[in-house]
């Protein structure tokens, strides 16, 4: 036993020895060529661009958060939103970005242009911006990336940035090595791919075919991006690595303070918070409204906290008689008391949501009058006025042919939503409405509402609204077999502003419209939306210049330092 | 478990014995090796048709929520070729799998065999400490518990392991991390405390070879602990029983009435007899540990395979599911086959027992 007992002491031990390099460099051909590259540039870089004489410069800073960055850096094939922030704001660049008030400002394009007509945009591309090989980032760089996300075969995931654009070749021309045109047909907010979509290396990945961008090494094993920093390594399910890039240019603000940036996922938010508070990480994006209070608690920790792009709501299948009549629909809502809701499970960090406009959008109309305040009584009235009665004295209210509304309320397991969903049956209740909250795993559950057989009669749900908004996917009448129109909903007046909206160049004409669509989703309720979650991040106070907003937490990260004076 | 009750031999133990009539234990773990082979690719190709089965599609997973029409869905499942037929798929994969190449993960962006080369050694890292924690643990207090039968220790001792026993993995961990993590550190300010995550520090790289392994050793002690302990109250609890059958031996009494010391007594002439049977139980703890690895990992951010294949399965990521699937097979398989013969060489009656 003694034996035994050494050689698994001794195997753990000799496979958790020193030797182990602090770097994962795969094996795959593309990576052993560029990862050198990279090095070398770096050091290059280091020394004709050495590190100014101040203390704010040095340093490692961690963030934590509970998912990996799951669709790495490939801009090509990247959808979450923890993958488009690093394309921003840490490897890649965008072509613009929008400052603090969310005007557009010139980035990876120094300037731009629109045809009088709207139909095309040119763009100046900047001449000090380098690949993290060395190579120049020019406008052959664009157009490759354009052509590559319009291509059909990339599938890149949010195909309906490109629905205006005209794609292909004829939709992008080089003028010069750092001028591009893009053209397209007018519609409203045309910058808005160019601040969410990096550009990528041409030299790279040019000879790429597009339907295997998805599965080529750039992505998660060695980007080589022109951001601020520069990827160093990544170690799947655990962490990201990145350095500073001494050579990013001084009009864009230089070299980014910290010497190395690391994202870690964490999947466990106690041990998320655990690290926070013992200093192993510096950020902690999104605790939980409960956790907020450890933040504040704890002196050394500062809790920042801005309006939220996700909104959580209950969506209605309107295929369904039973639910297919708006009145019922509304009244589903008025029986729900969602501000209840925003207080007792997300601490008051939230507020509620009355369409899937967001507050920081320009268009948001605080000012409308909801239909759905909680209204119990009104909730009866409006019920009875649409046929449904308790007829049996169950206090379950049934139709004329005598069907109960019954409805069966699904939700992924998730303590957010499991609460809407308990909510709902016990309020509802009162008003003669019988809620089944059914837990269902996640990746089932979008199977079954979007696939084609739309098998669910409510859903706990939740979407990213950017600021670019667009509900065509979601609500227009000739897209209800699509994947995510499962509400069903087939309204004139929905179709018609959802056309309007989209064309509207105008800002005046297109905030009219938006107030009008948004007066009209409050009518139709294909959806009872609860409420905006506003994100939290705790920050550890020895970190210092960070700013945070619905831009997103890593808006300003080239320009986070830790304190001189922290200890 | 009562006292005096041993666990017996298990029928393949016996057949090493069978085995080593011949004279060949090499010609038997052989024969176990590639008696293995269809068992594991068996394994694999249920766990293939059964995650196919499963509802859920991974190319919507990949689109943003509430973006992407059924065009650029139906683009994304040509394009990691998930749009054959299952049959074309499993002939893919098998092909795959004899050329080691395992596919593409979707979920993870890169190759299965980088993941795996990435995450098993993780996970067999952490197994190995928790395995040997565990037995170690479990041997020194089931022995103590038999030495001092019906004492307050063993009294003591015993709820304790039936409070370990009886903890959630999930739980304890958290506690752990809460108590010797945050509350050792920020609170009761102890000079020693434990990262609440991951496998190193974030200055790893900038460590002495020497901070290096210690920087390890530091971040292996709570998940180790956190899997192993629940393990080691069950262990202790079958060394007592072992034990208590051995120390009523006529041999130990012989041992005792010659004035040998008690130590010597124990340590020399019961031990050895004792561990016998704990050691097949290597076999049947390697699946437990790695089951445990599923949550362990998650909580302790640990980069390895059990928590990779639960969100692959979330991410209906078929071909990573399928190759971890394999090599967590493949391991159980082989740590039975380990076990299997360190009980015939442990055992000097085995040994003996085919002359008689």
């Amino acid at each position: 036993m003694k034996n035994l007992l050494l050689v698994f002491v001794t195997a753990s031990v000799v496979a958790c020895g020193g030797s182990e390099a602090p770097r994962n460099v795969s094996s795959d051909p593309f990576c052993q060529r560029v990862i050198p590259a990279v090095d070398a540039w770096l050091a290059d870089a280091r020394i004709a661009h050495p590190t100014p004489d101040d203390d704010r410069y040095g340093g490692t800073v961690v963030v934590g958060t509970n998912g990996e960055i799951a669709d790495g850096m490939n801009a090509a094939v990247a959808a979450d939103y923890n993958a488009t922030q690093h394309h921003q704001f840490v490897n890649l660049m965008t072509l613009i970005d929008f400052d603090d008030e969310y005007e557009p400002r010139g980035y990876l394009a120094e300037s731009w242009e629109f045809a009088e007509d709207m139909t095309s945009v040119t763009f100046r591309i900047r001449q000090d911006v380098f690949w993290h090989d060395g190579e120049q980032t020019d406008a052959h760089d664009v157009a490759f990336t354009y052509l590559a996300v319009t291509n059909p075969e990339t599938a890149f995931p949010n195909a309906a940035f490109w629905s205006h654009y005209v794609p292909g070749e004829a939709g992008v021309e080089v003028l010069d090595d750092f001028t591009v045109r893009i053209r397209m047909r007018p519609h409203s907010m045309p910058l808005d791919p160019f601040r969410t979509v990096g550009i990528l290396p041409e030299h790279l990945l040019g000879d790429v075919p597009p339907s295997e961008l998805k599965q080529h090494p750039f992505g998660s094993q060695c980007p080589v991006g022109n951001g601020p920093f520069v990827f160093y390594t990544h170690t799947a399910q655990d962490r990201w690595v990145f350095e500073a890039n001494p050579a990013f240019p001084e009009e864009l603000g230089g070299r980014p303070f910290v010497n190395r940036y690391v994202y870690r996922a964490i999947p466990e938010q106690t041990t998320l918070l655990a690290e926070l508070l013992t200093g192993g990480i510096d950020v902690y994006v999104q605790p939980t409204p409960e956790q907020a209070q450890n933040v504040l608690d704890a002196e050394q920790l500062d809790l920042r906290r801005f309006v939220g792009r996700s909104y959580m709501y209950v969506g209605w299948n309107a295929r369904l008689p039973k639910l297919s009549d708006p009145r019922v629909r509304t009244a589903l809502g008025m029986g729900v008391d969602r501000q209840s809701l925003v207080d007792g499970t997300l601490g008051g960090y939230g507020r509620i949501a009355n369409s899937g406009v967001p507050p920081f959008h320009f268009a948001f109309d605080a000012d409308l009058e909801s239909p759905v305040s909680y209204d119990p009584a009104g909730a009866r009235a409006l019920l009875e006025e649409a046929g449904w009665v308790d007829r049996d004295g169950d206090g379950v209210r049934e139709n004329a042919a005598g069907e109960p509304l019954e409805i069966v309320l699904k939700y992924n397991p998730h303590h957010l939503r499991q609460a809407i969903a308990e909510v709902m049956q016990a309020q509802l209740s009162e008003v003669g409405v019988a809620i089944t909250p059914q837990s269902v795993e996640f990746t089932t559950l979008i199977d079954q509402i979007a696939s084609t057989r739309r098998d669910f009669e409510g859903v706990v749900m939740g979407w990213n609204a950017e600021f670019r908004l667009d509900d065509t996917d979601l609500f227009r009448s000739d897209r209800i077999d699509q994947p995510y129109a499962f509400s069903g909903t087939q309204n004139p007046t929905l179709d018609r502003l959802i056309d309007a909206l989209s064309t509207a160049v105008d800002e005046d004409v297109s905030r009219a419209l938006w107030v009008e669509y948004q007066r009209a989703i409050m009518e139709e309720q294909p959806y009872t939306y609860f409420y905006f979650r506003d994100r939290l991040v705790g920050v550890n106070r020895r970190l210092q210049g960070v700013e945070m907003d619905v831009r997103g937490e890593w808006t300003t990260v080239k320009d986070w330092y830790i304190d001189p004076a922290s200890p | 478990m009562t006292s005096g009750t041993a666990v017996a031999p298990n029928d393949e133990a016996t057949s090493v014995t069978e085995g080593r009539r011949g004279g060949d234990l090499s010609r038997y773990v052989l024969r176990r090796l590639v008696g293995a082979i269809p068992l594991v690719i068996g394994i694999s190709s249920i766990v293939f048709f059964v995650v196919h089965l499963a509802p859920g599609d991974p190319a919507r997973l990949l689109l943003p929520p509430g973006g992407g029409d059924q065009d650029v869905i139906d683009q994304i499942r040509r394009n990691l070729g998930l749009d054959q037929p299952l049959h074309i798929q499993y002939v893919k994969w098998l092909g795959s799998f004899f050329t080691g190449n395992f596919g593409y993960s979707f979920s993870q962006g890169a190759p299965v065999r980088a993941v795996l080369a990435n995450t098993f050694p993780n996970t067999l890292l952490l197994s190995g400490f928790a395995l040997a924690v565990a037995f170690g643990v479990g041997i020194v207090v089931g022995t103590i518990q038999a030495v001092r039968q019906y004492s307050a220790a063993d009294s003591i001792l015993s709820v304790v392991l039936l409070f370990f026993y009886s903890m959630p993995g999930f739980w304890l961990a958290l506690m752990l991390v809460l108590m010797l993590s945050y509350q050792a550190r920020n609170i009761w300010e102890w000079p020693i405390w434990f990262p609440a995550s991951a496998m190193v520090s974030s200055d790893f790289g900038d460590l002495s070879s020497v901070g290096r392994l210690a920087d390890r050793l530091w971040h292996l002690v709570l998940p180790a602990t956190a899997l192993s302990l629940s393990l080691a109250a069950g262990i202790a609890r079958y060394m007592r029983g072992s034990m208590l059958e051995v120390i009523r031996q006529d041999y130990v009494r012989t041992a005792r009435s010659k004035g040998l010391p008690e130590r010597l007594v124990i340590f020399k002439h019961a031990l050895r007899n004792a561990l016998s049977p704990i050691i097949t139980m290597v076999g049947v703890y390697i699946p437990m540990v790695f089951s445990g690895t599923v949550i362990i990992e998650s909580v302790f951010a640990w980069p390895g395979m059990g928590r990779m294949i639960f969100d692959a399965i979330g991410a209906r990521d078929y071909p990573l599911v399928v190759a971890g699937t394999f090599f967590f097979a493949l391991t159980v398989v082989l740590a039975n086959l380990l076990a299997d013969v360190l009980y015939a060489i442990a055992d000097p009656r085995i040994r003996y027992e085919s002359d008689v």
